[in-house]
């Protein structure tokens, strides 16, 4: 009887670090993935972007005349203060990672006056995937009037890429 | 003879349980060891301020001045002999943050303004931003 339980004793011990192998393992591999990958702040950067762009198309709740001139597109970068060039890694300076695009229309109507389309056109066609390795597409829309109280609705669409330093 | 083993057969089971208690706690201690040390790796912090100041950059406007708390990059900087003012470094839009010789990570931001981070001298544990219009 004493035997037995001295056997038992040992069999509990074996399995007790058992479970401590498995739990170690499983936290050192947890850890592992959450630090071993980057942090993901393009939802965070594409949002930061749509509200500077909204911010220079429309200020106050009045569209900016300048954005619905011709050859707005020339001066985007100037007037919104805005600068797409990246660090010199992974060949992102040939490649693109921001991609811009401002659908202005007439809010009765729904005609479409302007789209202003900035960046590397090329990652829009991700937008309609899914997948944790393909750039971050937001879209968002907003109402705005002119001085002689015309209507527009403005869309914006921010993509951005920079894959390899976040997902 | 018979209290004799008895006595022999407490030490063993005391002397078993000191070992697997021992045992027990060296093995918590280097999974501890090993989660701090993934936690507060260089690398990770290296990336998490690059990141963190090339957003608060993008949501800044001009005129603005912003502090930020790098108390525990400081630390590793120091303990790698690496100096506290040249952590931060703000090349056009590219924001590089070094804790040690080797290494550093950088993020660009899109805000084309004109942004400069300087160390605080006076209490040695943040860094602050000055963001202006391009010249």
């Amino acid at each position: 009887m004493q035997k037995n339980k001295k056997g038992a004793e040992k069999i509990i011990s074996v399995y007790w670090f058992a479970i401590l192998f498995i739990v170690a393992g499983a936290m050192v591999y947890m850890v592992s993935s959450f630090y071993g990958k980057p942090y993901d702040v393009r939802e965070i950067e594409a949002g930061l972007l749509t509200d500077k762009i909204a911010g220079c198309v429309s200020e106050a709740g009045y569209i900016q005349s300048v954005v619905l001139s011709q050859g707005f597109d020339n001066s985007f970068f100037d007037f919104c203060n805005l600068n797409f060039e990246t660090e010199d890694a992974y060949g992102w300076k040939e490649q693109g990672q921001y991609y811009t695009e401002i659908s202005i229309y007439n809010f009765n109507s729904e005609q479409v006056l302007s789209v202003i389309k900035e960046g590397n056109e090329n990652l829009k066609e991700f937008c309609e995937l899914g997948g944790g390795n393909l750039p971050v597409c937001l879209k968002r829309s907003l109402y705005t009037i002119a001085k002689d109280n015309s209507q527009y609705k403005i869309d914006i669409l921010s993509v951005i890429r920079k894959t390899e330093k976040n997902a | 003879m018979k209290n004799l083993l008895r006595k022999n057969k407490r030490g063993n089971i005391l002397t078993e349980n000191i070992i697997f208690i021992v045992l027990n706690l060296a093995f918590i201690t280097i999974l501890l060891l090993f989660l701090f040390s993934r936690t507060g790796d260089a690398s990770v912090l290296e990336e998490k301020y690059a990141k963190q100041i090339a957003l608060l950059i993008d949501a800044a406007e001009p005129i603005m001045t912003i502090h930020l708390s790098m108390e525990d990059a400081i630390e590793i900087a120091e303990k790698e002999n690496f100096p506290a003012g040249e952590i931060v470094k703000i090349t056009g839009n590219v924001v590089t943050v070094k804790l040690g010789e080797d290494g550093g990570y950088s993020y660009s931001f899109f805000n084309d303004v004109d942004a400069n981070a300087n160390f605080d001298t006076l209490n040695k544990k943040e860094y602050y931003f000055v963001v202006n219009e391009k010249q």
